[in-house]
């Protein structure tokens, strides 16, 4: 009897583990479903998905929708663009957030909570609300329909939040590491890149995804500042395939598929590094 | 010894003193300088151009004092897309931080497979709106979506859906995919919140004899409740902004703007009726909003802060 309830007593311990694997499972499968779906629509041949009920394993692997894409679309030039559109907006937020979260953890100075606030406002501030006078701005200066004055316009809107993540690498160094590079003699900057920048290398590879990938993704200033085919970000391109109501799916979803797979591998590798500085990123005056 | 580290404080005292006593104002001073070109001169020439008569292909400018303010008290629309706004963001909060904690709490304990797991829920905070927006409107589709598939396996719909043109499903469907992007986010922060709770509270929990659901409701939720009011204050931040995902899928629509929030709202009336006066006067309105979500903003993270200090 005894034996009996032991048994017992793991069948239901194994019952309960089951049950929590397949809530687990059936749970990250509603979650990834739409993914899936993409990837399978990119991968079989077009008659496949227009067909009602679709399969939902695909039947047959094809790899058509991506040769046409690049055959009949412009997404080479486009991926080209975004990739200098990006770069050049990691720079200048690499240069000004060092800079930032530099001066707000390791300086001393008045009017810090302020500057906290100003960054605040920036980073909650809807971008839809600013284009108008921005896109002016361009207009009446020449400036609009270039990638290099786009990046200037994107890098202001992620600075706040990369400045956010930097300051809590840099609070995690030690006061004194940096007091006594001061005393070993450097200067306040030379302090910023012999030490505390090299103690910070994790730090600064998120901001650089974050800001690159913000440039990336970014829709609405690029659709409004951007006007010449010859220059389009892949965001903008990628929605101009959804407006052209005759692009056929399996491309458009092999242009997304394409568009996706550097954002998700370098955010899910940085997670933690944005969270921490996300979440802890306060106005701490 | 005592000599030196004299020294060493003197002379780290002359450098604060020095010529680099001014390095924090340049600093700071070139990164306020950055974001008014971008940020803080556009909203002052919005708040200028809410006083005039700006409509692409007017005459002459003109000041009109407050008739702008005056339209917006009395237009039923903008009273709409307010409504509108906040019914999105209410929904959207409360669904991104439930979700995010239901799933946080659910992979908070130790099992195999735990990383993989939590990575696939980061998927879609790592996912470009764009293509989201894409596959959304494909599993939309109403004659080969997927999504008629689903629906069907519910008694009583036997027949495929219009998705996003059905006036009663456009609302729901667009605040379904915002939720989809944005609780892994709220779901790895409350993740790593319940990781930081002491495990001592829970030992002598387990010593008084309290259950798992006592334990929830007297160690963990108090536990995480400043996180989880920053977690809300930032998701409403994220779908007072949301305009992509909205714009790309319903534009609006269907039907008098049944999706169109302010910011729809702003950005149609400036680029598409032209009436830039008009839809600075709306943007004034939208700042007014972002003020005030930033006071709540300190306020939230203020209290992290003395709950973290504790």
């Amino acid at each position: 009897m005894n034996a009996g309830a032991h048994l017992r007593h793991r069948l239901r311990r194994f019952g309960a583990g089951m049950a929590f694997y397949a809530l687990i499972i059936g749970f990250c499968g509603v979650v990834l479903f739409p993914v899936y779906w993409m990837i399978v629509n990119a991968i079989q041949p077009l008659s496949h998905g227009m067909q009602y009920p679709p399969p939902m394993i695909p039947e047959e692997i094809s790899f058509l929708p991506f040769t046409t894409l690049f055959e009949n679309y412009p997404v080479g030039r486009w991926l080209v663009n975004s990739l200098l559109l990006a770069t050049m907006t990691t720079l200048i937020v690499l240069a000004l957030a060092v800079l930032g979260s530099f001066a707000m953890t390791f300086l001393k100075w008045r009017g810090k909570a302020a500057f906290g606030l100003l960054l605040l406002m920036t980073q909650m501030l809807p971008e839809a609300l600013v284009v108008i006078p921005v896109y002016a701005m361009y207009r009446n200066l020449g400036l609009s329909d270039s990638l290099p004055t786009l990046s200037l316009v994107d890098a202001a809107f992620i600075l706040p939040i990369c400045i956010w993540v930097l300051k809590n690498s840099f609070d995690s160094i030690a006061e004194e590491i940096y007091e006594a590079a001061l005393i070993d003699g450097c200067s306040p900057l030379g302090a910023l890149v012999r030490t505390l920048l090299p103690l910070s290398a994790p730090g600064l590879v998120a901001v650089s995804v974050v800001a690159f990938f913000y440039a990336w993704n970014e829709y609405l200033f690029a659709v409004t500042l951007i006007n010449s085919p010859d220059i389009r970000p892949v965001a903008v391109g990628l929605a101009s395939l959804k407006v052209m109501l005759d692009t056929p799916i399996d491309r458009v979803l092999a242009a997304a598929l394409f568009f996706s797979i550097f954002p998700v591998i370098f955010y899910l590798l940085i997670q933690r590094y944005i969270v921490a500085g996300l979440s802890a990123g306060a106005v701490k005056g | 010894m005592a000599e030196q580290v004299d020294e060493g404080a003197g002379l780290l005292r002359r450098h604060r003193r020095s010529r680099w006593n001014s390095l924090p104002y340049t600093l700071v001073l070139l990164i306020v300088a950055y974001l008014a070109v971008f940020i803080l001169f556009p909203i002052a020439q919005q708040f200028l151009t809410s006083f005039s008569n700006n409509v692409v292909g007017v005459d002459k400018v003109q000041w009109v004092g407050l008739r702008n303010y005056e339209r917006l008290f009395e237009d039923d629309d903008f009273w709409f897309s307010v409504q509108v706004t906040f019914t999105y963001m209410a929904f959207v909060v409360v669904g991104a931080v439930s979700l995010g904690l239901l799933s946080a709490l659910l992979l908070n304990r130790k099992f195999r497979g735990r990383n993989v797991a939590r990575s696939a829920i980061a998927v879609p905070w790592a996912f470009p709106e764009i293509s989201a927006v894409l596959v959304f409107l494909w599993m939309c589709n109403p004659t080969f979506g997927v999504m008629n598939v689903f629906a069907r396996l519910i008694p009583g719909i036997e027949q495929n859906l219009n998705w996003l043109s059905d006036p009663k499903l456009a609302m729901p469907l667009v605040i379904a995919l915002s939720i989809w992007k944005a609780f892994p986010f709220t779901f790895l922060v409350i993740l790593a919140a319940l990781q930081a709770v002491p495990r001592e509270l829970y030992e002598a929990a387990d010593v008084d004899g309290a259950t798992r659901m006592q334990q929830l409701r007297y160690i963990t939720i108090p536990e995480i409740t400043p996180t989880l009011m920053l977690m809300a204050v930032l998701m409403s931040i994220f779908s007072f902004k949301q305009f992509t995902l909205i714009w790309l899928t319903t534009g609006g629509g269907p039907y008098g703007g049944i999706t169109e929030t302010l910011v729809l709202r702003i950005y149609q009336t400036a680029f598409r009726f032209f009436d830039l006066a008009y839809g600075a006067t709306l943007g004034v309105s939208g700042f007014v909003i972002v003020l005030g979500l930033t006071l709540l903003f300190v306020y939230a993270q203020q209290r992290q802060d003395r709950a973290r200090r504790r």
